[in-house]
């Protein structure tokens, strides 16, 4: 049975487990800091199994010894985001978070492929990789997933048809500068431009530019969980089953798109080597010149990593 | 727990009531003349519920009075094709057996929405709306659901990519003469003509016009049922749950895409009550043209 473990034990990696135990394909390890809690949502869980009907083991833990030998490790832990409090006002509490739990794979579980999921994203799946020392590819981030599925359930919710329909592509830093594109979300295959005014089209993508805020803004003292562990366990899944999804992820770019060193939200052939492919789209003018505002933006926060980090 | 009943309890049939169990969408009743085959098939079917865990109730009989009070009923039944052999081979004697099941939906199941299954396909869609004087969005066949499906797997093996991640669009006609549309097909959203080079592009459309002899005659008797009944099912879930389904299906068009009392495939919305609403590409010339030569079999059938 191949082990899938997940660093953080809160509503997104708790949820992420839920989804994954579903799926039935692989053993789940949940660490935590905090005493006790991450025991009682393994045990919790091992309750549900019979009813539930997976046949997987949870363990919650404190102790990082027990990724030992994962295939899979997902980085959920960190900071919430507040309401107002912007993604980069994390960045320093976070480095700290995720650097440690990358160093914790590198140690225990060094074959592993690593899944960021902490924000601020694109920043973190740089730490992890640098803190891990792993190869580029067996570290990406989870954003355009996420970003991909709200701008779905937007698409469909707005046009009344079944959201099996729906595919759509968002890529960019996993910020408000994401770039979705209208021409590749498409219904049963037909793009949303011939099924929706001009407008509408926008009003959605400006809608999915700010679907993690708008969440926040009903919690007031949370972000969004489900549709982001969703996300997280589909990238495992892919990654697990050596499924060769494509998929938008948070990728590190060595030229592609005319970028290097950087992690950004870009289309990748998934399975089990982690991310097999960059996918280049040919992007128009207009679109290239979105993704590379949301560059600079990334950019930015790395330059404020920076300042604080040293990367080996 | 809508009802949906299928006339005709042969691989098609049986397979569908199994993808549909598994959907937990409907309880299905199957019914066949050949006397037993259907109590036996669903006997079956409900003896591997405690393994496969649908909650579904699947039931047969020999007798078309237990269609009654169908939501969906599918009519399966009819002769198929042999090898080499043209869809259109068992028309007259196809058209015959629709019309009598239809009246018996007429008589049994009066607010049934019906799925035709029965070859060749759009022609019987014609046969069967007018047998039951239904509405045109309660009479649907499988067409283009069929052969997109099968257009995706071949994009899905050709870039070596989960079947998950592709959507393909296959209009026109059940015919060698369907017509295929890759700026339609794509993979997360991504045009197929971004991954694929134009040549890949055109093998794929070629074997999918083939597809569904390739698998007559790998099989040398038995006609392809597990990629049907999947279509099948995909059409009665999105009616019983009322999904709202964009999917390539056979339905009589009158006027759109300029064509006139013909039944082909094109994409409908599927939800409660069979086809919500038929929408209209925006096709260029060539693909338009393309389309109407592609309903010129399906005519033919009822001019000769």
């Amino acid at each position: 049975m191949k082990k899938v473990s997940i660093i953080g034990a809160g509503h997104v990696g708790a949820t992420c487990a839920y989804y994954v135990a579903e799926k039935n394909i692989a053993d789940i390890v949940l660490v935590d800091i905090v005493e006790g809690m991450p025991q009682a949502k393994g045990m919790d869980f091992c309750q549900a199994a019979p009813l539930r009907q997976y046949g997987v083991g949870v363990k919650g833990t404190n102790d990082y010894a027990d990724i030992a030998d994962s295939d899979v490790v997902i980085i959920t832990a960190g900071v919430p985001r507040k309401p107002g409090m912007d993604r980069m006002d994390l960045l320093k509490i976070n480095t700290e978070i995720v650097k440690t739990a990358a160093r914790n794979c590198a140690e225990y579980a060094p074959n592993s492929t690593i899944i960021v999921v902490s924000n601020p994203l694109d920043i973190m799946c740089m730490v992890a990789l640098d803190a891990s020392g792993f190869a580029l590819r067996r570290v990406f981030g989870m954003a355009g997933i996420l970003d991909s599925t709200r701008f779905r359930w937007f698409v469909a919710e707005k046009l009344g048809v079944s959201v099996y329909n729906v595919q759509a592509m968002v890529m960019g830093g996993h910020g408000d500068t994401m770039v979705p594109l209208p021409r590749f979300t498409t219904v049963n295959g037909i793009p949303i431009t011939e099924l929706m005014s001009a407008a509408d089209v926008e009003e959605l993508s400006d809608r999915t530019r700010n679907g993690g805020a708008e969440i926040v803004k009903y919690l007031k003292t949370g972000s969004a969980f489900y549709a982001p562990a969703a996300s997280a366990a589909e990238m495992a899944e892919a990654v697990l089953t050596d499924e060769k999804r494509i998929q938008p992820c948070a990728a590190y770019l060595r030229g592609e798109y005319g970028h290097e060193a950087i992690y950004l939200g870009v289309p990748v052939l998934i399975g089990a080597n982690g991310v097999e492919k960059v996918i280049e789209l040919d992007l128009s003018m207009e679109e290239k010149a979105m993704l590379d505002n949301s560059v600079d933006a990334v950019n930015e926060g790395l330059k404020a990593l920076r300042t604080f980090y040293t990367m080996r | 727990m809508k009802k949906v009943s299928i006339v005709g309890s042969g691989n098609v049939g049986v397979n569908s009531a199994f993808f549909i169990a598994e959907t937990a969408a409907a309880h299905v009743t199957l019914v066949d003349i050949k006397e037993g085959i259907s109590a036996g098939k669903a006997l079956d079917l409900m003896e591997a519920a405690p393994i496969r865990r649908y909650r579904t109730k699947i039931d047969g009989s020999d007798d078309i009075a237990a269609i009654a009070g169908s939501d969906v009923v599918v009519i399966a039944a009819g002769l198929i094709r042999a090898p080499g052999r043209d869809r259109a081979e068992h028309f007259e004697e196809n058209a015959e057996t629709a019309r009598q099941i239809s009246a018996s939906i007429v008589e049994h199941a009066p607010d049934a929405v019906v799925i035709v299954a029965i070859e060749p396909i759009d022609a019987m869609v014609k046969v069967v709306r007018e047998a039951t004087g239904f509405d045109r969005k309660r009479v649907i066949g499988v067409g283009g659901i069929l052969d997109s499906t099968r257009m995706a797997h071949y994009v899905a093996e050709e870039l070596g990519v989960s079947p998950r991640d592709v959507n393909a669009m296959v209009i026109g006609s059940h015919t060698n003469r369907m017509v295929p549309l890759p700026f339609y097909t794509r993979i997360n959203g991504v045009e197929v003509g971004q991954l694929l080079d134009a040549e890949a592009v055109g093998r794929i459309v070629e074997e999918t016009r083939k597809a569904g002899d390739i698998i007559v005659d790998l099989a040398k008797r038995a006609n392809a049922f597990y990629a049907p009944s999947a279509a099948i099912a995909a059409i009665v879930e999105a009616i019983c749950i009322d999904l709202g389904l964009i999917r390539s299906v056979s339905v009589n068009l009158e006027g759109e895409y300029g064509l006139e009392d013909v039944a082909v495939s094109v994409p409908c919305k599927l939800g409660e009550g069979g086809v919500q609403e038929i929408v209209e590409l925006a096709l260029n010339e060539e693909t338009r043209q393309a389309l109407a030569v592609s309903a010129e079999p399906v005519r033919a059938l009822f001019q000769a």
